[in-house]
């Protein structure tokens, strides 16, 4: 080979290097993500354990006993409403088309395998993988969960600030927000946050309300000396617990807070007008929380979920009532999204219960003598429903995939749809997700 | 006016002459034994000194619990143990949040915005920046300061006249090795 063919080959070899992590599709170190659909994904947990019956069936009160069907989730669902034998106040729905007319709805998906718990659920929605964990609660998931996947594998990478889990209840579910698998971890997790605990409850006036943010000069002093000091200690941010956000993003969130906390910003409740405060649920007050993240940081990827649906263990009535409140609040929510000059039209939502109830009822009975029921992994705690609502050009509207005898999804599916709507599905390493894209949601 | 009275009473009859003796005796001793009190309490205070129980950052390995951090920032910036009651509220609080470090903050900008923190002022750590580092390693870290330590971070104090103590104190119990023990 003569020198200039050598300097052409050289050149051309040294050009392929420089540009093949932009076309190696599993090349992570330069290559820009996928097209997206949408530039933001809500994940609505809708959660407690929800029956079929009640939810996408509209059978309401059929299965007690009383020939009463009718829809009671007037915003998620199109159907009439019950026109008698009430055991709950009508709101009138906030939404004037339903949301699963503003998309495709999955009526028959299916729980397949693990333990139809609630955190199990809930890892199972947000990891993509079933999970056998039972009572080991209070750890991280052994999975990577979609906020892990999301800030990992999307590129450019995003700051913690852009992917949030907002949960109703503490207990388990703070440690949903990343996984303990090695090769990801709170450095891709997102920001938790219990808005009851921190907003709603006397413990966060009580030690937030006073508190603020470092001033930028303070900070610029508190950073320097903290900087000196981590230098000369040989554990690094990663080894302490949680998610990290970058100084200005921290800044960002405790204004939020203590904003919120002070009164500076008014809190706008999912509540119908004339409505008491009363009667706002723990996932009305997780729906106005949300969306004060929402509203504030504009995040990609945010997961959001209900549980006060749960007391259906032991009150039907009181199960009926939560969840024709949460279906109200996440139609409200859906309003405020689409009110929002940077969300509307510019966003996903996905709702989907974590799990079913069983078919058969326990032995207890409410103050109207409705029966109960559990969720011990019947057939029927299986099956659960999927909805998926965005601008008309991206998802198809007013779809309904899948029946009773030909079910179409299931519960891992919704990380791979996630990460596909966001376009990083491509770069997650394969074998992680045993679940598929919902395609059959997009135009 | 005690005295007044027991200079009066000195021309009377031996009987009351003794009583008020007694009187003036007891309260006497009352004022005393509050001078005794007050003693006492000051030594409470100050006897609870910090000690330095590491040789170096390097035998720290072990990560602190949320609540054992949370009472050890407390028991630093007040000079006295954490109610059981407090910890348990802010420990569920800083569990409702993801983010640690920024619970940590919210929680350690409250204990600043207290009458009762107990921080050297500006003019006191600028008095004697030497001691002051010392002391805020061995309070923060339960350590001395190695030299390098001490010269840099003296030097940082010297060259930034807007630095205050409480700047200080802010980012050692923020920094990673106060997370450890």
């Amino acid at each position: 080979m003569d020198r200039r063919k050598f300097l052409k080959a050289s050149a051309i070899a040294a050009g392929g290097a420089l540009a093949a992590p932009y076309i190696l599709p599993s090349g992570r170190l330069f290559a820009a993500s996928g097209a997206r659909i949408v530039d933001h994904v809500v994940f609505v947990l809708f959660g407690g354990g929800i029956r079929n019956q009640e939810s996408v069936k509209q059978q309401y009160l059929a299965n007690q006993g009383l020939p009463t069907q009718g829809n009671v989730m007037e915003n998620m669902l199109t159907g009439a409403k019950p026109s008698q034998n009430l055991v709950y106040t009508q709101w009138n729905p906030i939404l004037s088309n339903s949301l699963a007319s503003q998309g495709t709805l999955f009526p028959e998906m299916r729980y397949k395998t693990g333990p139809t718990g609630h955190y199990n659920g809930h890892t199972v929605g947000m990891t993509g993988n079933y999970t056998e964990t039972g009572l080991n609660l209070n750890i991280n998931p052994e999975f990577p969960t979609v906020f892990e996947y999301y800030r990992k594998h999307y590129n450019p990478a995003k700051n913690a600030i852009n992917a949030w889990w907002i949960s109703e209840g503490l207990g388990p579910y703070p440690s949903l927000n990343y996984s303990r698998h090695p090769s990801y971890g709170s450095q891709y997790g997102a920001n938790y946050l219990r808005p009851a605990t921190v907003f709603a409850s006397q413990l966060g006036n009580k030690y937030y309300g006073d508190a603020s943010s470092f001033q930028p000069d303070d900070v610029n002093r508190l950073e320097k000396v903290k900087n000196f000091l981590d230098k000369n200690f040989d554990k690094s941010i990663s080894d302490i617990p949680g998610v990290n956000n970058v100084r200005a993003d921290m800044e960002a969130i405790k204004d939020l807070y203590i904003d919120i906390l002070n009164g500076v910003i008014p809190i706008d409740w999912p509540l119908p007008n004339g409505v008491s405060q009363s009667e706002l649920t723990g996932d009305l007050i997780n729906f106005a929380a949300a969306w004060q993240v929402l509203n504030r940081f504009k995040p990609e990827l945010t997961v959001i979920n209900s549980f006060n649906l749960d007391i259906c263990h032991s009150d039907f009535t009181g199960y009926i009532k939560n969840l024709h409140k949460a279906d109200y609040g996440v139609g409200w929510l859906w309003n405020k999204i689409q009110s929002d000059p940077v969300m509307a039209n510019n966003t996903i939502m996905i709702c989907m219960p974590e799990h079913g109830r069983n078919l058969m009822p326990n032995n207890l009975y409410d103050n109207n003598g409705l029966r109960a029921f559990d969720h011990t992994s019947d057939n029927n705690s299986r099956e659960v429903f999927s909805l998926i609502v965005g601008p008309s050009s991206k998802v198809k509207q007013g779809q309904v995939v899948g029946t009773s005898t030909t079910p179409v999804g299931e519960s891992i599916d919704i990380v791979p749809t996630i990460a596909h709507i966001l376009g990083f599905h491509n770069d997650i390493p394969a074998g992680l997700l045993p679940g598929k894209v919902l395609n059959q949601a997009f135009v | 006016m005690c005295i007044k009275k027991y200079v009066k009473q000195m021309s009377m009859q031996p009987f009351y002459r003794v009583t008020y003796m007694v009187l003036f005796s007891l309260i006497f001793i009352s004022c005393k034994k509050k001078v005794i009190e007050e003693t006492v309490y000051d030594n409470i205070i100050y006897e609870v000194n910090d000690v330095a129980v590491y040789g170096s950052n390097v035998e720290k390995t072990k990560q602190k619990s949320t609540n054992q951090y949370i009472s050890i920032l407390y028991t630093d910036l007040f000079n006295q143990a954490i109610s059981n009651n407090e910890l348990a509220e802010i420990s569920e609080l800083t569990l409702a949040m993801g983010d640690k470090q920024t619970s940590n903050e919210l929680i350690i900008s409250h204990y600043l915005n207290s009458p009762l923190v107990n921080i050297p002022t500006n003019s006191q750590m600028r008095t004697d920046v030497a001691t002051f580092i010392n002391e805020t390693y061995v309070k923060f870290y339960q350590r001395y300061p190695t030299e390098y330590e001490k010269i840099y971070l003296k030097k940082m104090i010297e060259d930034d006249p807007l630095m205050t103590a409480e700047n200080i104190y802010v980012a050692f119990a923020l920094s990673n090795e106060y997370y450890f023990y």
